[in-house]
């Protein structure tokens, strides 16, 4: 396979490389998984108003004091449900870097 | 002034001056070192830094006044202004930073391999930084005015918070560089986290009930003042009054709708923020920044939701103490931006205004830092060094970088001060939070796309991309100022979408680009910036010598 040097010049050992077919291959995966994550960001936030729209109880119940449900995921839920899913995206993310690229062994046996 | 006031104020900016001080020894007049703090920027302090940078006046001042002013629908600006990291970090920080570019206008040339690109980003990018830069100073204007309450020198107290922060932050900048506007805004988003967690132990040990805050808030219709009287405010969903903790105080299905887009669509487009990506050490490290962001963004958010109710509360039951009254009529704030200045002093007395109100001092100088940093990129890199003097040297690039964050810094200040926020007020109930997002729609329209379908659609062209910058831009200012002068209803139908336009001008550009570049015979992406973009050789050399460097010290 054809590789281009992509790396940094060092003088304490060899290159990182990257393979153009192996970059392609990577970036497909990881825009369908952007978009996968992206999906289910999208639906989420938006259900938030348009159940209010749809269901009376979502904004007129009492689930915590004078809080609604919609006012208890607006306020909190929304913020812990953006920090699960980035962290789920950048594990994932990090995981198929790991694995479709940069197979050439690094300078002290590990892999890049 | 209060002595305690002047206190916080002067120990603020000695903290402020020290750090651009001993960031300017640090310093070389190289391009990568001033714009880009040599690239060395650690994961945490980036994302303090972003969040220093992110978290404006807007957020400071602007979400706890909306959600005084609006209840649930006032959330939704938190929500909004959180949110947009999530498609940051999906879509963008690891490619965004793994280019290798000093500025966005310079990323989006480098994609697509053209000085038009370049051009019509630049413009774009002065023109988002301008926009986003104006609503800053009319929030140091409104916290000088509030905290201190003189002018200097003949100039009205607000013009005078104008004037003293520009000039403040713009030596900061001029100084410090990018290096000491980091440590600057990683700083200062600590001391703004620390005030609120402060201010909500202060209220939680005084017995303080969120749940039951928000039902003593919802039990009377919501009312709003308008000029100096007080008017109830009508549901946008049901046309009944609107009560504080039930949606529709502000907005109607498609106001809401728009705002979250805008603001979704608008965070990959802010110049200043995104700047941030390129001083991470790797395209890994960028994207783990943002996750820290989320973190610590959410933290912030979720706390100024509970202040900006907790003010709602309290300022009603204290409303007949003399200091308050002169801020109220009939128990309601006349701005309710000044709710959590004012939250402080119920809470801590004096002192606890200064304290605020210098956190509101640093939420303002760190983002006003970034954005005239992005500026002096935009112009010190992209015009001059790549444009205009490509021979010119890199301290010729600072040099010209130096000059311009004097330039747009003045013109800023000078367009706050023409701006009457008393005659904002009457159509815009949060005024701050409402100028900030007319940035993100023309960030968002603008910007947004170009970037995402330059890192994401490989058959995305120069030309393509140009026409969309253009399209973008002038849908968005065409759809504002249509929006503004026909006294469009910024809380439902059609002409609410005309105040944040992201929802209609990113779709518009996006198909631009997308029509353009499969007419267009120009050539696609080069194989070489794809694999630098969206390889991680870089990554792992960077890496590995950390590693290296760690086991020498060892």
């Amino acid at each position: 396979m054809a590789r281009m040097e992509m790396g940094p010049g060092s003088p304490r050992g060899p290159e990182e490389f990257d393979g153009a077919s192996e970059v392609v291959a990577a970036a497909h995966t990881q825009r369908r998984i952007a978009l996968g994550y992206g999906l289910v960001f999208v639906l989420a936030t938006l259900s938030v108003p348009v159940l209010t729209l749809f269901l009376p109880w979502w904004s007129g119940s009492r689930l915590l004091g004078g809080m609604s449900p919609s006012f208890v995921v607006v306020a909190g839920g929304l913020y812990l449900f953006f920090l699960a899913l980035g962290i789920a995206a950048a594990t994932l993310a990090r995981s198929v870097e790991d694995r479709m690229l940069g197979t050439s062994p690094d300078d002290d046996g590990s892999p890049g | 002034m209060s002595g305690t006031d002047t206190v916080s104020l002067a120990v603020f900016a000695v903290v402020a001056t020290v750090v651009s001080v001993v960031a300017w020894r640090h310093t070389r007049a190289t391009t990568v070192d001033f714009f880009l703090a040599g690239r060395r920027t650690g994961m945490i302090t980036n994302a303090g830094a972003i969040c220093g940078d992110y978290l404006s006046a807007a957020s400071f001042l602007g979400v706890a006044g909306a959600v005084y002013a609006s209840g649930l629908d006032g959330v939704w600006y938190a929500t909004g202004f959180a949110a947009g990291f999530v498609p940051v970090l999906l879509f963008v920080a690891a490619p965004l930073r793994r280019l290798g570019t000093v500025s966005l206008p310079d990323f989006l040339a480098v994609r697509f391999d053209s000085p038009q690109v370049r051009i019509a980003a630049v413009v774009a990018v002065e023109l988002v930084i301008l926009s986003y830069l104006v609503p800053q100073a009319v929030g140091s204007g409104v916290t000088w005015e509030l905290l201190v309450g003189e002018g200097i020198g003949g100039l009205s107290p607000y013009a005078t918070g104008i004037v003293v922060s520009t000039i403040a932050v713009g030596g900061i900048v001029v100084i410090g560089g990018m290096r000491g506007t980091t440590w600057n805004q990683a700083l200062q988003f600590g001391f703004l986290l620390a005030v609120a967690i402060w201010l909500a132990a202060l209220l939680w040990a005084g017995g303080f009930s969120y749940p039951a805050a928000v039902e003593q808030a919802s039990t009377a219709p919501l009312q709003a003042v308008v000029g100096d009287r007080l008017v109830e405010v009508p549901n946008q969903l049901t046309g009944a009054p609107a009560r504080f903790g039930t949606p529709g105080a502000r907005y109607g299905p498609a106001g809401q709708l728009a705002l979250l887009v805008t603001l979704v669509l608008g965070t990959a487009g802010l110049p200043h923020v995104m700047n941030r990506y390129f001083t991470a050490a790797t395209g890994r490290a960028a994207r783990t920044s943002t996750v820290w962001v989320l973190a610590l963004a959410g933290t912030f958010y979720a706390l100024a939701v509970m202040l900006g109710t907790a003010a709602r509360v309290l300022v009603a039951g204290r409303a007949e103490e003399p200091w308050l009254a002169e801020l109220t009529v009939e128990g309601v704030l006349r701005v309710p931006e000044h709710a959590l200045p004012v939250l402080g002093r119920l809470l801590a007395g004096t002192p606890g205004l200064a304290v605020v109100s210098a956190a509101a001092f640093a939420a303002m100088v760190s983002t006003i830092g970034g954005l005239l940093l992005a500026a002096a990129a935009s112009f010190g890199h992209d015009v001059v060094a790549r444009i205009w003097r490509p021979t010119g040297g890199p301290r010729e690039a600072v040099l010209a970088g130096r000059a311009a964050v004097l330039v747009v810094s003045a013109l800023a200040a000078a367009v706050a001060i023409a701006v009457d926020p008393e005659r904002l007020l009457a159509s815009f109930p949060s005024v701050i939070a409402t100028m900030v997002t007319w940035a993100f729609a023309l960030a968002g329209s603008a910007l947004t796309p170009a970037v995402l379908l330059g890192i994401w659609w490989r058959d995305a062209t120069a030309r393509g991309a140009v026409a969309g910058i253009w399209t973008g831009a002038t849908t968005a200012i065409g759809a504002l100022l249509v929006g503004l002068v026909i006294g469009a209803n910024p809380s439902d139908g059609l002409t609410a979408v005309l105040l944040a336009p992201a929802m209609i001008a990113a779709p518009i550009s996006t198909a631009t680009i997308v029509v353009v570049s499969r007419l267009d015979t120009g050539p696609p992406v080069s194989p070489r910036v794809w694999t630098r973009m969206h390889g991680t050789a870089a990554d792992r050399q960077a890496e590995r010598m950390a590693r290296i460097t760690l086991r020498g010290r060892g």
